[in-house]
């Protein structure tokens, strides 16, 4: 009995090294750079066309859409990557809504090709995988706009 | 209204707290029992936090727009039922929403004839109510009035922020995302937390069981029927927000690895395993540590889930949602987490049941490899979510694990287990001769190999696919074969008595063959599944895997006062002959400059074609569709009805089955 449970546990071992292996390398593999508009823009040379994922505030009036050949292209405006400094400007909200309407900040043209996602509008948060290419810009391979659980509308104008 | 949601709310929470401290006292006096009292109490101060929620549901339903959360989530164009579900359609609603949930389990738990609930077990459920409840009332408060100050601006708070504010009413609110108007929204949440919360139940009486040193198996006898229906609800939650995704986010989709699916899966996953653990711990006697670790570790991760999907910190730094919540919630976690580590070290030995395993080649086994490979699965998905953050705080870097990560790690894995599910009912419980395992195995083995000949000389030539329908053929035939012989062991006449008598196995067997489906669906989807884009002018045609998709006409019309329905007329062809008109549209609402699109489906077992209007103009007129060709998706919801309904025939049986039960039927079958 004692003998069969020890080729058991030697069983057990295997397998969870296995596993161990299997999450190592794959996360060595498959992770991503997540980065800011800012953060991709001054080291450029080195991402260019690398696998990357970018968060930025969607710019409504630079969405141009062709349903012919489904290109579409629009620009993104920085917003913070840190979660505190996003708290401390007022929430997520409120750091998309200024992104939006401010000029001076660094902005990155993003080009996809396939259906134009749902949610994709002024002041939304897009998250972008893809890779920079040399006339920096960001060809997309997939566009992730903000999470329809975590919806939550801004109060109305005030309206009377 | 404002009152009488707050006011009894408020109540409930002070009488939680204050059965908690009577409930200290009677520990203190060494009284195991909860006192009467305090039961009343519970059970009185659930009834005032229903209070709360139904002046919430009442003010949704009559649109009172001095509310802010109502504002938000409700406006007059939406049905009425819509405007009850907006009740967990927002942040301050859905918590609101879940601590009554929680409440609600307790007073079933309270009031169930058994006696489930002593001191201890009542002491851990009084502090997740209060806890989640206290979240909701100082964190995220749903009953937040919208005033207007001396200045003319707006805010939300829930007594005047100033001397001279007024109360305001907005005229219209801003209404439910569109994209959570449908059917599979509506109850996808509730079920989901429901299966959450009923497991907050198994880990009171862990936990107190623990305490107290109680060596005896209560754990299982009390609390199965918990773990199992809380499974039952888990899973249906689970496969409900599958199929919204794949109806209504348009690409079809119906699993992305998002964090938050992810996390959900993360207690499913360890639930799976505790099913197995207390059945060969009821049959056996073995496994009691690992049922202790099991139950604890789906609590604190049912937590853990919460968590992700509230706090907005896991999803990535460049956070989803903002939240005040997030800080509360992380140290509730934790002292859950040290308290568990402790008692689980302090009790160890006390807890040793003896760990024999008498063959590495007999279903307790199996059972052993199939905990494993679950747990294997819950610590890969685990990392997967809480490696970015690690390493964003050791490095600075902000790095993700995406669907690569979780295809590359989570499939090999995936495969085993169904190779243990497939060929599981074949292993006896003692331990087996290879030629008796022969003997069962041929007919099954006979009809899977024929299986995939036909498909393979009906010109399926995909590898991964033959090889995925084989090992679930397999694995159904398996099941099959077996029932039948049971069936012609019983006699026919009695068949169906037989079955419901041991519906404790065949219930376990549906759940299996539902696994089995749902693994057949995402094969289809992964292996099989092709799409094709095109602009197309009317009568123009776009071929796809036999089929033709001809565009008719497009239209506009406005007979919703939110939205324009923009409608596209086409036609379905197999093989030149047609076979439906189909009709895909979208939904856009110029107030918020969004559209969502309203796919069209043609569904049978054996597939969907599926439409998706991409883009459209009405005055050329043309259409740009995305055709999909979905084989085998179907059963993948067939499977989570599998599911669903075997889950619920474990749930009604006793947990005291006799052993001689089992090796009743199992007779017959070693011929």
């Amino acid at each position: 009995m004692k003998k069969k449970n020890t080729k058991l546990i030697i069983g057990i071992v295997i397998i969870v090294a296995a596993v161990v292996y299997l999450i190592a390398s794959s996360t060595l593999s498959q992770s991503q750079y997540f980065l800011t508009v800012e953060e991709l823009q001054s080291n450029q040379a080195e991402y260019v066309g690398k696998n990357v994922r970018m968060s930025g505030a969607v710019l409504g009036d630079t969405i141009k859409y062709d349903p012919q050949t489904l290109e579409l292209t629009f620009q993104v405006a920085q917003i913070p990557g840190d979660h505190r400094v996003i708290e401390q400007m007022g929430g997520m909200s409120v750091v998309l809504a200024q992104a939006a309407h401010d000029p001076t900040l660094p902005k990155m043209t993003v080009h996809y090709v396939g259906p134009r996602p749902d949610l994709l509008k002024d002041e939304a948060q897009a998250i972008i995988t893809g890779s920079l290419d040399e006339n920096g810009i960001f060809q997309a391979s997939e566009l992730l706009l903000k999470c329809p659980s975590k919806y939550q509308s801004e109060l109305p104008e005030q309206s009377k | 209204m404002f009152f009488a949601g707050l006011i009894p709310s408020y109540l409930a929470l002070l009488a939680f707290l204050v059965a908690i401290v009577l409930t200290v006292l009677a520990i203190w006096r060494k009284q195991s029992e909860l006192p009467k009292l305090v039961s009343l109490l519970a059970k009185f101060a659930f009834i005032l936090q229903t209070l709360g929620v139904i002046s919430l549901v009442v003010m949704l339903v009559l649109e009172d727009y001095t509310n802010y959360y109502v504002a938000s989530v409700v406006n007059p164009a939406m049905p009425g039922i819509l405007k009850v579900t907006a009740l967990w359609g927002g942040q301050a609603g859905s918590l609101f929403f879940w601590s009554w949930l929680v409440s609600l389990i307790v007073f079933i738990a309270l009031s169930s004839k058994r006696k489930l609930i002593d001191a201890w077990s009542f002491l851990v459920l009084a502090a997740n109510v209060s806890f989640f409840l206290g979240l909701s009332l100082f964190g995220d408060n749903p009953f937040m009035r919208i005033w207007a100050l001396s200045d003319g601006s707006l805010v939300s708070s829930l007594f005047a922020p100033e001397a001279g504010a007024v109360v305001h009413k907005l005229s219209i609110g801003m209404g439910l995302n569109p994209l959570l108007r449908h059917p599979g929204m509506i109850i996808h949440p509730p079920m989901l937390y429901l299966g959450y919360a009923l497991f907050f139940v198994p880990f009171a009486v862990g936990i107190s069981t623990l305490i107290q040193k109680r060596n005896d198996d209560q754990l299982i006898h009390d609390t199965r029927t918990w773990v199992v229906l809380g499974w039952v609800f888990l899973t249906g939650g689970i496969v409900l927000g599958s199929w919204w995704s794949y109806d209504v986010l348009g690409w079809g989709g119906y699993w992305a690895w998002d964090p938050v699916e992810t996390a959900s899966l993360l207690p499913w996953l360890t639930a799976t395993a505790l099913l197995h653990s207390f059945l060969l711990e009821r049959k056996r006697g073995i496994f009691k540590r690992f049922n202790f670790v099991l139950v604890l570790l789906t609590y604190l991760l049912v937590i853990f889930s919460i968590f992700v999907t509230r706090s907005g910190l896991v999803n990535s730094v460049h956070a989803f949602s903002e939240s005040t919540i997030s800080i509360p919630l992380l140290v509730f976690m934790c002292f859950w987490l040290l308290t568990s580590i402790v008692l689980l070290v302090w009790r160890w030995k006390a807890l040793g049941g003896e760990f024999e395993i008498s063959s590495p080649f007999n279903r307790e086994a199996f059972f052993l490899y199939t905990n494993i490979i679950l747990l294997a699965l819950t610590a890969v998905c685990l990392w997967g979510l809480i490696f970015p953050l690690i390493n964003g705080a050791l490095t600075g870097n902000q790095v993700v694990l995406d669907r690569g990560y979780y295809d590359r790690t989570t499939t090999p894995l995936f495969l085993l287990l169904v190779f243990l599910l497939a060929i599981c009912p074949l292993i006896g419980w003692n331990a087996v001769q290879l030629k008796k395992i022969g003997k069962k195995l041929w007919i099954p083995l006979g009809l899977s190999v024929l299986t995939v000949v036909i498909l393979f000389l009906s010109r399926l030539r995909i590898a991964m696919a033959l090889a995925g329908i084989f090992l679930v053929a397999l694995g159904l035939f398996t099941l099959l074969t077996l029932t039948i012989r049971d069936g012609i062991a019983v006699g026919f006449s009695k068949f169906w008595a037989f079955l419901w008598k041991q519906r404790n196995r065949y219930g376990a067997w549906l759940v299996h063959a539902g696994i089995l489906l749902i693994a057949l669906g995402i094969v289809g989807m992964e292996t099989l599944s092709t799409n094709i884009q095109g602009t197309m002018l009317p009568h123009e045609k776009m071929p796809l895997m036999g089929y033709e998709i001809e565009f008719n006409s497009i239209s506009e019309t406005f007979t919703n006062p939110e939205y324009m329905t923009a409608q596209s007329d086409t036609t379905l062809y197999k093989d030149g002959k047609e076979i439906a008109r189909l009709y895909p549209a979208q939904h856009i609402y110029p107030e918020r400059n969004q559209f969502i699109s309203i796919p069209a489906v043609d569904s049978n077992l054996g597939r969907d074609v599926y439409l998706l209007l991409v883009g459209y103009n009405v005055d050329v007129p043309y259409i740009t569709l995305r055709m999909s060709v979905n084989p085998l998706i179907n059963f993948m919801w067939l499977g989570g009805i599998f599911l669903v309904l075997g889950g619920l025939c474990v749930a009604t049986t006793s947990s005291h089955v006799r052993e001689d039960e089992e090796l009743v039927q199992e007779e017959p079958l070693e011929v």
